[in-house]
């Protein structure tokens, strides 16, 4: 395993942890309010977008 | 949106993405496909959107800002905001590190879900889940 791949873990690591516990405590912003604070005004939902859109010209039409 | 309306919208969601599955980066249709879908979903939010947002984009922008008054008023979800806010700059931050670098002990994260999109099923597996978001981005959590 590179190193960069064990940093990649750790960080997916932390997220999945952090999401799990987030997302059952209902007192906490889990994953799904992290998603939904982008969607509370027209900039947050075109920041959120864009992104969304330059990812999938890079995953589907740039990378194998 | 109607139940059937919303029934329709998935069947053709998981049809499009098993087609797009068997298709790769350089053909000429998948990027017809992805740029069908963009403009798709920022048409749906421009149309489904207008009048209903929540906030207004200046008190949006303005309000992680007030810092001191969130961590008096909610320290529990403040503090969980914060936490969200450094594990995504972290991943940002990285990736951004492995880019600038480009060497083969630094994967960057495209290229690691590159490994998942080089099988069709995984190819659509993402898109589908690519598909799930924007629809969520672009029509989600509106004002009635």
């Amino acid at each position: 395993m590179t190193p960069g791949a064990v940093v990649w873990s750790v960080l997916a690591g932390a997220l999945v942890l952090w999401g799990t516990f987030s997302g059952l405590r209902p007192d906490l912003p889990g994953p799904i309010a992290l998603v939904r604070w982008f969607t509370r005004s027209w900039l947050g939902r075109a920041l959120a977008l864009c992104a969304w859109a330059g990812a999938g010209w890079h995953l589907f039409c740039q990378r194998p | 949106m109607s139940r059937t309306l919303a029934v329709v919208a998935g069947a053709a969601a998981l049809a499009l993405s098993w087609w797009e599955g068997g298709l790769s980066r350089d053909q000429a249709s998948a990027h017809w496909s992805v740029l069908s879908v963009i403009a798709l979903v920022v048409v749906g939010a421009g149309v489904f959107g207008a009048g209903r947002q929540v906030m207004f984009s200046g008190a949006w922008a303005r309000a992680p800002l007030s810092l001191r008054h969130h961590l008096a008023e909610d320290p529990g979800p403040s503090l969980a905001a914060a936490v969200w806010t450094l594990l995504v700059l972290a991943v940002i931050g990285w990736d951004l590190n492995s880019f600038v670098h480009q060497s083969h002990n630094l994967p960057t994260l495209s290229s690691l879900v590159g490994h998942v999109t080089a099988s069709h099923v995984g190819r659509a597996a993402v898109f589908c889940g690519w598909i799930g978001l924007g629809g969520v981005l672009a029509l989600g959590w509106r004002r009635r």
